[in-house]
């Protein structure tokens, strides 16, 4: 079935509301809808004869919950349920076509959740198998909030199926998802990975959704459809109303399908008469055609960045090429690390973070996975992803709750058989190499003829040209001299041949010279003004940012020089303190001022031996600030922020040892675990802070941690000290859990436990060793068991 | 929304200790952050009851409510209103960058979070308590799962029948927790009687041997709402 040829000359209609209709005829509040496909089908029968009546040209089947989690108590299979529901519609459709409703699971995915990509996708995957073996037409995902719900959705629906999928969203009257994506970033992600139709349902009315369905109309290059309410929803006296008439419904929607939607139905508060009134008043009318605009763009799940518009930074930070610190981090699997390297990028202006991990030592598909999930789950800057390996990229494509962009392909057809299935498959951007089986060419046009090759071949893989970024490639001014200005050339001959937007790693040009900044700098400046769009760079040097800045002032991107006011004018405002006397590292710690902590680190670092540092000043200005919290002259975050404030020291401490060779300065090794079930893990961090302060290596287990995990860490890492944290009356009884299995496992380690529903007396009762009434009391147990 | 310090102070453990210009400074730019950040999620449903010996039945439902207190609660009631909030998940979000950026802000923000979610729902009680007035009844005060013996478990019950996850996204985890965390849900119940002025003391609190706010010295907001 070609939907857009469908959609293109008629309208086409859906049924409305199966609930409300079920309401109608009785089903009660809680009471689960599916189990009447089976229990009262005449009644689903009779639903679907009524919109057909009114004119539906497809009906929905009675399954909106009829997946394995919300089905686990019913007494009915997702199969016994489904293959009823698609029986009966099929029964009733006469000539219509019968979709398959599939609704959202009821769990939330993580992070905000707990339920992982991939078995929401497993659950996605048992109702779409079901669903066609059942004989329908059309797979329809309807009122989803969560973009990554819907990705895993979708890729359930195209993987296991060759049926249609439409899929809409439902937003809020801030014109968000509950999750908070916009139109926008729904149909530049969900048209990427191919759905079929696509749109919004539920939670507003055809009134309230105008202004999305235009913003939407406006990027959309797939069938646009709607299903809304029956108006606004209206909370009156604890019921939820809806105020429209089907007239005044089918008014409301006569003016949205002149914007040029083609898909129609109703949700909540619908019911047949809506469904012909609205077919009556569209029955003259055809579809408009819409003329959506071709932009360049990736997401994240809440943020869609349009590169073109203005100069977009890739930050280049996360990759382990020459950097020995990160290098580390990843064979150790610190994650904090690397995402204080996106945190930092991020506040320091970058737009998009490429995220490089290929080290030979570490599993990458397995690292390139978990620091896709743990960057998405802090922030909303899309990702590049980055590697040598297509098996890394697809891994991490398909992990990515958004449109990234791959780095990259080049022009040799290994390259481009390689790369192209996965970034039409997702709907990625892809970074184009000027190179080919030949090498790096010499000149623009040769570059400029790989480049046509590359899109050419995109072509044939049905990757439109805005899905692609070109690299024209820098080589460094101190070996290839001449050939800078090529490169420079190349940009602007393959923006103005091919209208599509460039990126370049800006840095290499400077490889070899003295003053690398003031080279890469000026290189920058010359390079946008060939026409550069994103310059994949280190955000962190200021001397780059500034280059971009000034460049939005002169091209007239910055309008009024807001920005560049806003920002240059303070700077000549900061004033230097003057006269302030100087306080010694004890006080600076006591007073939490984390950058003068690891200033003065250093200087006394000049004169004094780490070990002396640490024993002379850290342990004393923590006892110090410890005892203030327990004396109650400080509070919590006075005493966590002074504990932020060593720990900075230590960073500087830790520096100077790998530089000098030296050993670390461990005084033992503890696991910290919030125990399985329980997600709020704020407590176990502050533990974790203090004790890394005093010098223990902590390994953080992180939350939710299962049984098996916490023992067999300690069994692996000798372990004699566990730290488990568990905040809730329900989760208490898996920290309990925990310690018989560690017990049963002889570890011969000390447990201790804390967390705000524990006491003294149930941490006996659950066997700990120890009870830890607040994060100070942890470093007392610590330094008891390890004789300190 | 106004956010009161004095609130947010009393989630960080303060007692009476000095503040510090920078903690203030902290302060003050999270509850603006966090106003700035603010939707209020939220759904209500308004239910007869029946008391069924020990259980408190919702009618046209298959929900009963047990346990002693929540009988005790709902014991003049004759209708409840059964109400979940949540501020969503862009807090969540926010809480988790700034656990990773820093700890103290975090912990900071999430007590402005956790203020947050409590003044919204008081802000939807008055709501309700507007309408009880106008219909003659009076409110008791609101009892959540998790209070006295009232078990947590109930969770997904009164979600499925708001049908909380498909209008405002809330959820909860097989061990019963809220997500997304800053979320409430609570029982109000409906009677022709005046309730009585009894302050509730913590003695008679089943959490009295574990209550996290005994433990800092503190009360809870369940005592609050009552003085």
């Amino acid at each position: 079935m070609n939907i857009k040829e469908l959609t293109s000359k008629k309208f086409v209609f859906f049924d409305g509301a199966m609930g409300t209709m079920l309401q109608a005829a009785g089903l009660g509040i809680g009471e689960n809808p599916e189990s009447y496909n089976l229990l009262h089908p005449n009644i689903i029968f009779d639903i679907h004869k009524k919109y057909i009546d009114a004119g539906a040209d497809i009906i929905t089947t009675n399954t909106f919950g009829a997946n394995s989690y919300k089905l686990k108590d019913s007494p009915y299979s997702v199969e016994t349920i489904i293959s009823s529901a698609v029986s009966i519609a099929k029964k009733a459709s006469e000539s219509k076509l019968v979709a398959l409703d599939m609704g959202p699971i009821g769990q939330l995915l993580e992070p905000m959740g707990t339920l992982t990509f991939h078995d929401a996708y497993e659950i996605f995957k048992e109702q779409v198998i079901i669903g066609e073996k059942s004989g329908a037409d059309i797979l329809l995902l309807e009122t989803l909030s969560d973009l990554y719900e819907a990705k895993a959705a979708i890729l359930a629906a195209k993987e296991n199926s060759s049926l249609p999928v439409f899929c809409t969203m439902t937003f809020q009257e801030n014109g968000r998802t509950l999750t908070g994506t916009t139109p926008e970033t729904m149909v530049h992600v969900l048209e990427g990975l191919g759905v079929d139709a696509l749109g919004i349902n539920c939670s507003l009315g055809p009134k309230e959704i105008m202004p999305l369905v235009e913003r939407i109309l406006k990027v959309a290059n797939v069938p646009v459809m709607i299903q809304p309410n029956a108006g606004l929803p209206k909370l009156i006296n604890g019921e939820t109303v809806f105020d429209l008439t089907p007239d005044n419904f089918s008014k409301e929607i006569q003016a949205l399908s002149a914007l040029g939607i083609s898909i129609i139905g109703g949700c909540c508060g619908t019911n047949p008469a809506f469904i012909k009134a609205v077919k009556d008043s569209l029955k003259n009318l055809s579809p408009v055609k819409t003329n959506p605009v071709k932009n360049t763009t990736v997401c994240s799940s809440t943020k869609t960045i349009v590169i073109g518009d203005g100069v977009k930074i890739i930050g280049e930070r996360i990759n382990p090429t020459g950097k020995k610190k990160l290098k580390a981090a990843l064979k150790e699997n610190a994650l904090d690390y690397v995402l204080s390297e996106a945190i930092k990028q991020k506040e320091a202006g970058a737009d998009i973070l490429d995220v490089n991990i290929g080290l030979p030592e570490i599993n990458e598909i397995e690292t390139m996975t978990k620091i896709i999930k743990e960057i998405q789950s802090i922030m909303d800057l899309p990702l590049q992803i980055d590697s040598a390996n297509p098996k890394v990229i697809e891994a991490g494509v398909r992990i990515y709750n958004g449109k990234p962009i791959i780095n990259s392909v080049n022009g040799k057809k290994e390259s481009m058989e390689a790369i192209f299935p996965i970034a039409k498959k997702y709907g990625a951007c892809v970074i184009g190499l000027t190179l080919d089986e030949k090498g790096i060419p010499h000149t623009a046009e040769e570059r400029v003829q790989i480049t046509e090759k590359i899109l050419h071949t995109a072509k044939l893989y049905g990757i439109p040209k805005e899905n692609i970024l070109i690299d024209c490639l820098v080589l460094t001014a101190s070996a290839q001299q001449k050939e800078v200005l090529e490169t420079l050339k190349a940009i602007r001959l393959v923006k103005e041949k091919f209208g599509v937007k460039t990126v370049l790693g800006v840095s290499n040009v400077s490889f070899g010279l003295p003053q690398r900044k003031l080279l890469t700098r000026t290189f920058l400046a010359m390079s946008l003004s060939y026409g550069l769009d994103a310059p994949i760079m280190d955000p962190l040097v200021e001397e780059n940012i500034e280059t971009i800045d000034t460049f939005h002032v002169l091209t007239n991107h910055d309008e009024g020089s807001k920005k560049y006011t806003n920002r240059y004018r303070k700077e000549v405002k900061k004033e230097v303190p003057v006269n302030q006397v100087e306080k010694t590292l004890k006080e600076i710690i006591i007073d939490g001022i984390k950058d003068e902590a690891a200033l003065k680190t250093k200087e006394l670092l000049k004169t004094l031996d780490p070990i002396t540092i640490v024993n002379n000043y850290l342990i004393p200005a923590l006892d110090t600030v410890g005892d203030q919290f327990e004396k109650e002259i400080i509070f919590l975050p006075q005493l966590i922020r002074s504990a932020e404030t060593v720990k900075s020291s230590f960073e500087v401490i830790k520096e100077h040892l790998r530089t000098t060779g030296n050993t670390n300065i461990t005084k033992g090794k503890i696991i910290l675990a919030t125990v399985k079930g329980d997600i709020h893990d704020i407590g176990k961090n502050i533990v974790k802070v203090l004790l890394e302060n005093y010098g223990f290596h902590i390994l953080d287990l992180g939350k939710d941690v299962p049984i098996e995990t916490v023992v067999k860490t300690a069994k692996e890492q000798n372990i004699k000290l566990i730290g488990l944290s568990a905040l809730m009356t329900t989760t208490v009884k898996n920290m309990e859990e925990t310690i018989k299995s560690i017990r049963k496992n002889n570890i011969d380690c000390k447990v201790f436990v804390g967390g705000a529903v524990l006491t003294k007396e149930y941490a006996n009762m659950i066997g700990a060793d120890y009870y830890c009434k607040d994060a100070r009391e942890s470093v007392t147990i610590a330094q008891k068991i390890f004789d300190i | 929304m106004e956010l009161k310090k004095k609130e947010i102070l009393r989630y960080l453990g303060y007692n009476s200790q000095k503040i510090d210009s920078q903690t203030n400074i902290l302060i003050n730019e999270s509850i603006k952050e966090v106003q700035g950040l603010l939707h209020k999620y939220y759904i209500y449903k308004i239910f007869d009851i029946e008391k069924n010996h020990t259980k408190i039945h919702l009618k046209n439902t298959h929900i009963f409510l047990e346990g002693k207190d929540i009988y005790k609660h709902l014991f003049q009631s004759e209708k409840c209103v059964i109400l979940a909030v949540t501020l969503g998940n862009i807090i969540d979000q926010k809480i988790r960058y700034y656990s990773k950026v820093s700890l103290s802000k975090s912990l900071i923000f999430d007590a402005c979070a956790t203020t947050a979610i409590e003044a919204i729902t008081d802000s939807i009680e008055e709501e309700i308590i507007a309408y009880a007035k106008e219909n003659n009844f009076y409110t008791t005060y609101r009892y959540s799962p998790g209070y006295g013996d009232f078990p947590l478990s109930i969770q997904p019950e009164i979600l499925k029948i708001l049908d909380a996850h498909g209008k405002i996204g809330l959820i909860s985890t097989p061990d019963f927790l809220l997500l997304p965390r800053k979320s409430v849900t609570a029982i109000i119940g409906l009677q022709k009687n005046p309730i009585s002025k009894y302050l509730r003391s913590c003695k008679n609190c089943n959490l009295y041997h574990t209550c996290t706010y005994k433990k800092e010295g503190n009360h809870c907001e369940h005592k609050r709402i009552n003085q």
